[in-house]
């Protein structure tokens, strides 16, 4: 299971923004598959599910939603398939998982509304600043 | 361009700068008429060559003060030449030469004992190496420091104290900070001669505070000198002749004072050692943070050094105006309490009356829903006693924005004098108590409510023989002191020039009279401030130059509570409040609140606050933020953040600036600084950090006639125990141990 995803080949530069949007779906879509995998090595089973990493995912990749340059959007498809490789072939520990994908992902939700003001965002994450 | 001719020149050049110089001087000057005023004495002395030494800065800064330009003698150390005013020991001299002496028993505050001989010194025409510290300098004493003489006088005397000292400097907790460690690297010898066994002393009980090695003793005398002159104890003593002589009480006995913990300080060896800091950390481990003490009134002047997350011990720092170079056993050793029932969670009260832990943002939520649904009227808040300024400032904004104005820091009384500010400071200053000759204490015991100031008191009456009177309950003085009365009728007494002690105070230059913020607390204070008030105008405390009508305040918010018009509007409001916030106000008595009152407990101590409380928000403690105090005498300081916030604690005032925000009454300050500049706005005072600003009007001549009568009721004592007076000493079992042990029963 681990090896299809472990030769993965960066493939050349997108040559418009079209494809480039298309390698965009099929990495997400890679990265959804290799959800059980993931959830497996780092027995995340009591902690989240699935879906929720699933969205965790989604919003690591709407989080640079705004970028239209195809050779960036590549830039971050490879960074995203190295991350997705070093997770799949276990080099990091569960508390990275933990620490990275499942908690900061819980936080940045807890962020939802924007109507309160800088100071406050800032309080509740903590005293020092 | 020959040779010739630049030999010529350079010799030309010689010649003005050598030969001709004192007609050059002449020449220079040609300004004064009268050239015979240039006699030759004068151009001989002008002429005398500049010794040729480096321009010397005194040790740790050092200044002279003359008390009389007549009385200035020249001395010269180590061919230096130094004026110093008549009076001043060779070892005085020498530092304001520049030049540090060796000493262990000689220190700046303390008598001269002489017995160490560490400070010897060559003198010219003096068959020995004399004792600087003890030998005054006469005027063109020519000392030298660093002559082989001296160099071999200190190696033998370091051999000496070496004999019977033991070699455990690795299991010490004086090592790395010990000046026997330090000097016998710096003078001593590199090998002993003393080849028989070292002499053992049995360790003595001093307490719960000073641990004690005894054979580590080197009998500098510092410890007992300081006990008898600064604490005024006579606990500690000399036993013993020879190599027989011990340092103790003389018997079995604990050392009861309440500035013991310096004699740790003034120790010049590892024979005493702070007890709870023993084998708890090295002190090149340590890092330094300059902060304020919070533990009374005084605002004393502390270095607080933590490892890590974890305060480890406080030391004093110098502060010749407020507390010299001394603390007080609480502020000392109450730092324990710092790391024991500490809040670090945000908590609501479920049902079941038990604490659940919950988010910041919805403990805020419900405080903010709750604040609501009373009316203004009903919303009380208190400040603790040790708040800051900024915490105090922001919240009296965020109540007076929710339309109430009933807030109050504890300790202040129902009806607090804010109107004036000589009216609740110490005028004199800490330091000007030593120009008094007379003081008059109404209803305080500053040995247990200010012990700094006490000492200060207690070395003016040691210094000028200084007549103390004292009205109040029968009370533990260090010094000698006439008991006038126990309540408020030996003031109508001295008011009326009736009482005998009345022509010592009216007969004193600059008479001092203080009034303890206990009596805050009465319903008669009004009137016996107006009392006090006519005993200051008939004994002329009160002048243009000297003002002498003190109040002794007891905690380390009250001034600046005061200063920035912490008053309740009514007086009776907590009987009827329905919200109280608690800013760490563990003192309030909540009993007579309303069963169905909301209380928020905003605070860093799970103390008698937090029994009562709904919601509880954790705070950080004054080692934890930066916040300004203003001390007694009404000088602002601030606290230095030394260790991180415990949990999910956060600062005082950013909780109320949060909560503001969640209530939707948005405070206008989102910073340290923006606060600080709203606080400019209310008392510019507490801005002027390190600098005193005394009170401008004084409240003698301003403050209407009071109508009320005097009550019959004797002053009462208000700090029951000396060492458990706020939330952080009573969490800290050292404190615990010293209320066990040491409070006189």
């Amino acid at each position: 299971m681990a090896s299809s995803v472990k030769y993965l080949r960066v493939p050349p530069n997108s040559g418009s923004l079209e494809e480039a949007r298309r390698r965009v779906f099929e990495f997400f879509k890679t990265a959804c598959r290799s959800i059980p995998t993931i959830m497996e090595i780092y027995v995340l089973d009591d902690v989240v599910s699935p879906s929720q990493l699933r969205s965790t995912i989604a919003s690591e990749i709407r989080k640079n939603a705004h970028v239209t340059n195809p050779k960036v959007i590549d830039m971050l498809l490879f960074k995203g398939t190295e991350e997705l490789n070093l997770i799949v072939e276990h080099s990091k520990q569960r508390h990275h998982m933990l620490g990275q994908y499942v908690l900061g992902h819980n936080l940045i939700h807890d962020q939802g509304n924007n109507d309160t003001s800088d100071f406050l965002q800032k309080f509740y994450k903590g005293n020092y600043y | 361009m020959g040779l010739g001719h630049l030999a010529s020149r350079a010799l030309l050049r010689s010649s003005r700068l050598g030969a001709s110089k004192p007609s050059h001087h002449l020449l220079r000057r040609t300004v004064v008429s009268t050239p015979e005023l240039h006699n030759s004495e004068a151009a001989a002395a002008e002429a005398q060559p500049e010794p040729d030494l480096p321009k010397r800065t005194p040790v740790a800064g050092a200044r002279v003060h003359f008390p009389n330009p007549d009385d200035a003698i020249e001395v010269f150390v180590d061919g230096y030449p130094v004026k110093i005013p008549k009076g001043m020991t060779v070892l005085q001299a020498c530092e304001v030469a520049g030049v540090d002496i060796p000493r262990f028993c000689y220190h700046d505050r303390l008598s001269i004992a002489g017995n160490c001989r560490m400070c010897l010194v060559e003198v010219e025409k003096s068959p020995k190496p004399v004792a600087s510290c003890a030998m005054p300098a006469l005027p063109g004493m020519k000392i030298k420091t660093d002559t082989p003489i001296a160099k071999k006088a200190r190696e033998g005397v370091m051999e000496f104290l070496l004999m019977n000292h033991p070699l455990d400097c690795p299991i010490c907790d004086q090592g790395g900070e010990c000046d026997l460690q330090d000097q016998s690297m710096a003078f001593g010898s590199d090998r002993g001669r003393f080849t028989e066994t070292k002499r053992s002393v049995v360790d003595k009980n001093l307490g719960p505070l000073v641990k004690t090695v005894m054979t580590r003793c080197i009998q500098c005398t510092r410890c007992v000198r300081f006990a008898t002159e600064i604490a005024g104890v006579q606990d500690l003593g000399v036993l013993g002749r020879g190599s027989g002589e011990e340092i103790g009480t003389y018997v079995e006995n604990l050392m009861t004072s309440e500035l013991s913990g310096n004699v740790i300080d003034i120790c010049p060896v590892g024979a005493l050692t702070s007890k709870p800091f023993a084998f708890k950390a090295r002190n090149w481990e340590l890092k330094g943070t300059e902060s304020i003490d919070v533990s009374d009134a005084v605002g004393s002047n502390i270095r607080i050094d933590s490892r890590g997350p974890e305060v480890m011990r406080i030391l004093p720092r110098l502060n010749e105006d407020i507390n010299e170079e001394w603390i007080s056993d609480k502020t000392r050793f109450f730092y324990d309490g710092l790391k024991r029932q500490r809040l670090n969670d945000p908590m609501i009260r479920g049902a079941d009356g038990r604490f659940k832990t919950v988010s910041w943002r919805d403990a805020l939520a419900v405080v903010a829903e709750v604040i609501h649904q009373v009316k203004p009227e009903e919303i009380v808040g208190v400040a603790g006693k040790l708040s800051d300024a900024e915490s105090m400032m922001a919240l009296k904004d965020f109540l007076n924005k929710m339309g109430s104005n009933n807030i109050w820091c504890e300790g202040n009384g129902p009806n607090p004098n804010a109107d004036l500010r000589s009216g609740y400071i110490m005028n004199t200053s800490i330091s000007g108590l030593e120009k008094a000759d007379a003081f008059l204490l109404v209803g305080t015991q500053p040995r247990v409510e200010a012990a700094m100031v006490n000492a200060r008191i207690r070395k003016t009456v040691r210094a000028t023989n200084a007549k103390v009177g004292y009205v109040g309950p029968s009370a533990d003085f260090n010094y000698d002191h006439e008991h006038l009365g126990t309540g408020p009728e030996a003031l109508t007494e001295l008011a009326e020039g009736r009482h005998p002690f009345y022509s010592t105070l009216s007969n004193a230059k600059n008479p001092v009279i203080i009034i303890g913020a206990g009596i805050f607390g009465r319903d008669d204070k009004d009137a016996i401030l107006a009392v006090t008030e006519k005993i200051a105008k008939n004994i002329n405390a009160v002048r243009p130059d000297w003002n002498g009508l003190n109040v002794l305040l007891l905690n380390a918010a009250q001034a600046a509570s005061l200063d920035l018009g912490l008053v309740p509007e009514s007086e009776k409001s907590i009987e009827s409040a329905k919200f109280v916030y608690l800013m760490g106000a563990d003192d309030e008595n909540v009993d007579k609140l309303p069963e169905d009152a909301f209380v928020v407990y905003q605070g860093h101590h799970g103390d008698k606050g937090v029994y009562r409380a709904n919601v509880i928000l954790p705070a950080s403690a004054f080692s934890e933020k930066e916040g300004t105090y203003a001390n007694t005498e009404g000088c602002a300081q601030t606290t230095v953040p030394a260790v991180p916030t415990v949990g999910d604690a956060r600062d005082d005032w950013k909780i109320i600036r949060a909560l503001s925000e969640v209530a939707g009454v948005n405070l206008p300050y989102d910073s340290l600084g923006a606060i600080r500049a709203r606080i400019g706005t209310v008392a510019p005072n507490l801005l002027q950090v390190e600098e005193r600003e005394p009170a401008v009007f004084s409240s003698v001549s301003l403050r209407p006639d009071v109508k009320g009568t005097i009550g019959k009721a004797p002053f009462g004592s208000v700090v029951e125990n000396f060492y458990m007076t706020d939330a952080i000493s009573r969490a800290s079992k050292i404190m615990a141990q010293c209320s066990a042990l040491l409070l006189k029963k």
